[in-house]
């Protein structure tokens, strides 16, 4: 029981930065329709600055947040303009193939700025170990459920009551419409970019402080796939939830099932759940049908 | 430029060319090419033959993304599944090269079923998906069961004769690629001009239109699927010739990305656009190898330590160049620079 209880958090803690991609995917998923593949190299390019960012100035993790979220709206505002908004108009499968080079793009960039060895993400939040009864965490173990709590939270208010957000809605919903509602759609686009890096970005400053920041970091956007298919590709909240999911199971199957299946039972689930029900568990049923 | 040319029978329509002067260029082609290994060195030789699979593998992948407008990203698998069928039948239980090959086609075209059926509902940007948790399920089983794999430490091949051509030299295994490229070209240029080829395009262009008109999505879209792999497969199965010692790590996911940069930069749906793109893709960071003597000293050596990076970010960049300002590919500016030649000087 113990055991079990102590996988179970740790497949929380991962779930809980795939969650965050997650978010990220769908948030630009919902909005434009694109999947972004290249999300997991966003959230590593806005980890590694925030490195950068952390060794030169020495702030405290309380300064360091804010920072950080404008670097990151920033850098996914840009890439948005540059990449995807020359492509506006052409078919969903160019602009898909352009995120793929975007990513593959960036993890050569990435390295080749900042060089290929890992680096410790040191912030003051050594704090130790916490025990909450049979299970023991690390504190930035915690710091990512928490954040993952935080950003969940943050984005149903945002997309429930903000100006904005409703704008972002009703421009998934119908963008022509939406358009002659006086929705400024392209800005719309760039926003959920913006926002996309932002969330994945926060996912992976909490995994560079637990691990480090490493040039294989990328890898977690392909394993938050499964994440946002189970929970609908056009469900932010469902897809946080999908990235606990997995989490959860892939440690679960790691420690019960067999060694190395934590890498692959997320791409298990995802072949078993488009088999069963492509649209995820808390998407909405109108998927492209043949 | 031609004029006066009609097609007056089934025979001339269902032809490769009725044009006496392109079967010329291309026998001349043919013979530049097989000579090709008297005139350069071996490692001349060696890109060469990286250039001709990886064609094999750009037509495969094209017949399905391009031509049936089925997105893989799983290219890297089925090339692993042909790859470790060859190597493995060859290594472990002494099958004959010529049976190896042909068996890597037939495993990675049944494989393809595995992940044909449950995609059969799924459109675009899911299938991509599906394909690529298949490559990564396919590596992984290929790591893990040890007892059939050798895991971790990968399969030497030894001793490879193929219908009394030794594979170890390099000039005679070019010539194999050599004459499965040219197989695997009249193939496809044949089966384009079928019923299932057209019924292929068909399905890409507008399903619900191909249904209508009695093409079974079904059928026809596994079918797509298994053609395709098959080649796939052959290509991987001539991976196992080349490197002789195979492991994992050659299929990861770059792989996949190469392949479809090569359909993208050549054209998509287009067989010699394939080969292009092939050309191109394998040449890019070879052509920046050779520009490198004239940069300064320091980016040398960045290149040379990033060799792998830098590989990623020019097939990115191609990628990403090419949907932007030519979306046809490099045949779409062949046949732009055709036409503008033949239209010279009333062309636009």
């Amino acid at each position: 029981m113990e055991l079990f209880l102590n996988f179970l958090a740790s497949g929380l803690v991962i779930g809980s930065i795939y969650g965050l991609i997650a978010i990220g995917f769908a948030v630009i998923f919902k909005t434009t329709g694109v999947l972004n593949f290249a999300q997991g190299e966003v959230m590593m390019l806005v980890a590694y600055v925030s490195w950068s960012l952390a060794t030169e100035l020495d702030l405290p993790l309380v300064l360091l947040i804010p920072l950080v979220v404008v670097a990151a709206a920033a850098i996914g505002a840009l890439l948005e303009r540059i990449f995807i908004r020359p492509m506006l108009g052409e078919p969903v499968f160019a602009i898909i193939m352009v995120t793929i080079g975007l990513a593959v793009t960036l993890r050569s960039v990435i390295v080749l700025i900042w060089g290929a060895d890992a680096a410790a993400f040191d912030v003051p939040l050594k704090g130790g170990l916490i025990e909450i009864g049979p299970v023991v965490l690390f504190t930035e173990q915690l710091f990512a459920i928490v954040l993952f709590l935080v950003v969940a939270l943050a984005i149903f208010l945002f997309f429930r009551f903000t100006r904005i957000g409703t704008a972002m809605r009703a421009t998934a919903q119908d963008e022509t419409t939406a358009l002659l509602m006086g929705v400024d759609v392209k800005r719309i686009s760039m926003l959920a970019w913006a926002i996309a890096a932002v969330v994945s970005g926060l996912a992976g400053i909490a995994f560079a402080m637990m691990i480090s920041r490493a040039p294989d970091m990328w890898f977690l956007g392909l394993r938050a796939f499964p994440a946002t298919i189970l929970g609908g590709l056009d469900a932010p909240l469902g897809s946080g939830l999908g990235g606990l999911l997995i989490g959860v199971i892939g440690d679960l199957s790691e420690g019960y099932i067999g060694q190395g299946l934590k890498e692959i039972s997320g791409f298990v689930v995802i072949i078993v759940i488009l088999m069963v029900r492509p649209y995820g568990l808390f998407g909405q049923r109108e998927l492209e049908r043949v | 430029m031609r004029t006066g040319h009609y097609v007056e029978s089934y025979e001339k329509q269902l032809a490769l060319t009725t044009n006496p002067v392109t079967w010329a260029w291309t026998g001349a082609l043919l013979l530049g090419l097989a000579l090709f290994p008297l005139l350069v060195g071996n490692y001349l030789l060696s890109v060469a033959i990286t250039v001709g699979i990886a064609a094999i593998g750009a037509i495969g992948l094209n017949l399905l993304t391009g031509i049936t407008g089925l997105i893989s990203l799983g290219q890297a698998g089925f090339l692993a599944a042909g790859c470790y069928t060859t190597a493995l039948l060859v290594a472990d239980y002494g099958w004959p090269p010529e049976l190896a090959l042909l068996a890597a086609g037939f495993v990675s075209a049944l494989l393809s079923l595995v992940i044909g059926v449950p995609s059969l509902r799924l459109k675009g940007l899911y299938l991509a998906i599906t394909t690529l948790a298949f490559s990564f399920i396919i590596t992984h089983f290929l790591l893990y069961a040890e007892a059939l794999t050798h895991g971790p430490y990968g399969v030497r091949v030894e001793n490879l004769r193929f219908l009394g051509l030794d594979l170890t030299q390099l000039d005679q295994l070019f010539w194999l690629v050599l004459a499965v490229l040219v197989l695997t070209v009249l193939a496809a240029l044949n089966l384009l001009r079928t019923r299932v080829g057209r019924a292929f395009t068909a399905i890409r262009d507008h399903d619900v239109a191909a249904r209508v008109m009695g093409i079974s999505l079904t059928r026809y879209k596994l079918a797509a699927f298994m053609v395709s792999s098959f080649v796939v497969g052959i290509a991987g199965g001539l991976m196992a010739f080349q490197f002789r010692f195979i492991n994992v790590d050659l299929f990861n996911l770059l792989i996949s990305i190469e392949a479809l940069a090569m359909i993208i930069v050549g054209g998509l749906g287009s067989v010699a656009g394939s080969i292009l793109g092939a050309v191109f893709i394998v040449l890019l960071p070879e052509a920046v190898r050779a520009l490198t003597d004239l940069l300064p000293a320091a980016l040398t050596e960045m290149l040379s330590t990033y060799v792998y990076e830098v590989r990623g970010l020019l097939t990115g960049l191609a990628i990403i160049v090419m949907l932007r300002i030519e979306p046809h590919g490099l045949i779409g500016l062949w046949r732009d620079a055709k036409r503008y030649w033949t239209h010279w000087p009333l062309s636009v």
